[in-house]
């Protein structure tokens, strides 16, 4: 096990340094601006003793690495400065819309994730028959409609015409469970549709994959039934790559949150992040990117990681 | 029970024994499937749930004999090779490259079919459709039916401008550190490495934040965030390519890095390449559409789908469906190319067996 150790440790030593080069990243890329913060949100009319003013109140003064080093610092204990229009903190903004997305994103993955790897057994198990064809037009349809396509066309059926769910994810203090997942079903809805789509194909494409194998091929000559081939043959497998499409595709649904939550009016941080970056307040956009990377990365790593640790043949790199 | 549904079962009855009895074991299990699914479609949703489906079976063929038809037409008018590639295309890729074409007409002959100018006021907001109007007005008075056909030509545009980018730098840089290999290999590894762990939208949105939302910038924003998956691809392939032992001897000839790339190279790696431009496509397609559609994008009056689908969708809270066409516009038009490149991958992929 002091191998596994190891290589789990080198690999979050490299995602941690990946996420470092992107707060570098992120935080130059404001540097970048023409002139600089105060111009930027003062605009051109602004006089010269309000501009020197913004800046101290900025502490623009200071060189970009001190500025750096001082919001690096701080986003690390989760403090990211003020906001630019309301001078409110900015981590008290993000922290209950932050946990909202969280809330929206783990109900889609529990829904999507057993839905996915089933279909995608079954479709596996039917593979080049009518029905698998079918899936595959299905799950393309799926994949290639924008998400707010899926999004309206839901609102249209489910919440327009027929009046079972309502067509804003508005959350209110004090209800109830069972009341909050009635609200939120829509845009959870629309995110499993596409990630199911996702995580369909990969699973039936790792299933397939194995399916060439010589010892697949002897557990069919001994006669086994089509279905236990799959089950109790390929799928031990073939658990890798799922793991690695799960976390792949958790990792697309952080993405996915922007847009979904902008359709339905959710108050998360991808309509914080959206509305961040049309009125230019620098500071929040930073945190929201920053967050949105880090869960990526992270994602990404338990990918990796789930990969490793399940087919040991990857813990000795050749 | 009516005229209407008792047509329906003994047709579709009918049909799967047809199919039983010639054997036909495909065709039986879909029939009959369906069959038995109308059942509890017509009990849950009545005689309307049936006439979808007669509906959806009705456009399900017309997409598939124009598909047939167009593309007999397309091995009538093709050369004898392409004829011939042309004849294993499935028809869900002949129906791709239907749509593909047609969106191209709507785009080039965009000022010759819209009847109106992509920004003129002609009639009150959200006026309904009439004589004049196709599809009626949107929120500020302007035929949506235009605008629509001015958005192939922009949004389409727009991405395809992008895509090519992308691809100019992707895949130069790719071929060029797999040539030279050492250092500069290693460290765009890193870089795109460190790139693509960032999520494309949000990257896309900060540096829009910053850089403001003008057309060109959005261009080359797009571009650049997507080289590097085709810069990984080109570099995997350009990568079997350069061990090969014609670039040896190319090299020992004294070719330069240029003349390997262009000559040596890129000839025997252009059949994936295009499948991925393709791929990349849809992404980027995809990518603009969402930031239109958040008001980031292509900025008004210019006619664009995501952002009429923004604009529009108070509509839909009663029930039109009128702001989903410019949305339905992209997802077709994403499919139909996803459906093309499957047929190309898969023929590249047969081609090398």
């Amino acid at each position: 096990m002091a191998d596994v150790a190891r290589i789990v440790l080198m690999r979050l030593g490299l995602g941690l340094l990946t996420l470092l080069v992107i707060s570098v990243l992120i935080f130059g890329a404001v540097e970048l601006l023409p002139g600089d913060i105060a111009q930027a949100v003062l605009g051109q009319g602004a006089t010269e003793e309000t501009l020197a003013a913004l800046r101290q109140e900025l502490g623009l003064d200071r060189s970009a690495i001190v500025r750096y080093v001082d919001w690096l610092a701080g986003a690390v204990v989760g403090d990211f400065g003020v906001s630019l229009l309301n001078q409110a903190p900015v981590a008290e903004v993000i922290g209950p819309r932050f946990a909202n997305t969280l809330f929206l994103a783990t109900y889609a993955a529990v829904i999507a994730v057993p839905v996915a790897i089933i279909l995608g057994i079954i479709v596996a198990l039917f593979r080049n028959t009518i029905f698998d064809r079918v899936a595959n037009v299905a799950t393309l349809t799926s994949i290639s409609s924008p998400e707010f396509f899926l999004g309206y066309i839901l609102i249209l059926y489910f919440s327009v015409q027929t009046g079972w769910f309502p067509s804003i994810a508005k959350l209110s203090d004090g209800i109830s469970f069972f009341e909050l997942l009635e609200r939120t079903f829509l845009p959870a809805l629309t995110m499993v549709l596409v990630v199911v789509a996702h995580m369909m194909r990969m699973t039936r494409a790792a299933i397939i994959n194995l399916l060439a194998s010589p010892y697949i091929e002897m557990a069919r000559l001994k006669g086994a039934p089509g279905w236990k081939v799959i089950a109790l043959h390929a799928l031990p497998n073939a658990w890798a790559p799922i793991i690695n499409v799960v976390a792949l595709n958790l990792a697309y649904l952080i993405t996915g949150v922007v847009l979904v939550e902008v359709v339905f009016v959710y108050p998360g941080i991808g309509q914080l992040l959206v509305d961040a970056v049309t009125k230019r307040d620098f500071p929040v956009v930073q945190a929201c990117c920053l967050i949105f990377a880090a869960t990526f990365i992270l994602l990404n790593l338990a990918a990796d990681i789930g990969s490793i640790l399940t087919n040991p043949r990857l813990r000795h790199p050749k | 029970m009516n005229y209407f549904v008792i047509g329906y079962y003994a047709l579709l009855i009918g049909g799967s024994c047809l199919a039983a009895h010639y054997r036909k074991r495909e065709v039986f299990l879909i029939l009959f499937s369906l069959t038995l699914a109308s059942f509890v479609m017509g009990i849950v949703g009545g005689e309307n749930a049936l006439w979808a489906v007669s509906i959806g079976a009705g456009l399900l063929a017309l997409a598939a004999g124009t598909a047939y038809s167009f593309r007999e037409f397309l091995i009538l008018i093709a050369g004898p090779l392409t004829a011939r590639a042309l004849r294993t295309a499935p028809l869900t890729a002949a129906f791709g490259m239907f749509v593909i074409f047609s969106y191209a007409v709507l785009g080039i002959f965009a000022p010759i079919i819209a009847p109106y100018g992509e920004a003129e006021v002609i009639s009150q907001s959200f006026a309904p459709a009439d004589e004049n109007m196709l599809l009626g007005a949107d929120q500020l008075g302007r035929d949506m039916f235009s605008r629509l056909v001015y958005g192939a030509r922009n949004t389409v545009g727009l991405a395809l401008v992008a895509t090519a980018i992308a691809f100019f730098i992707g895949a130069i840089l790719g071929m060029i550190a797999a040539v030279k290999q050492g250092w500069f290999d290693q460290i765009m590894g890193r870089l795109i490495d460190v790139v693509m762990s960032i999520p494309s939208l949000i990257f896309a949105l900060l540096l829009l934040s910053i850089l403001g939302t003008n057309l060109i910038i959005l261009v080359i924003i797009i571009g650049v965030i997507y080289s590097p998956r085709v810069y990984r691809l080109t570099r995997a392939v350009a990568g079997n390519v350069v061990v090969m032992d014609y670039i040896e001897a190319a090299k020992l000839r004294g070719e330069g890095m240029w003349y390997l790339i262009r000559k040596e190279i890129l000839p025997n790696s252009t059949a994936p390449l295009i499948a991925e431009f393709g791929l990349e496509f849809c992404f980027v397609f995809l990518l603009v559409a969402g930031l239109s559609f958040l008001g980031l994008g292509i900025q008004p009056p210019t006619a664009d789908w995501g952002s009429m689908v923004r604009e529009n969708a108070t509509l839909i809270s009663f029930g039109e469906i009128t702001p989903l066409i410019p949305a339905a516009a992209i997802a077709l038009l994403t499919v139909a190319v996803n459906m093309v490149v499957d047929w190309m991958l898969y023929r590249s992929s047969g081609l090398k067996e």
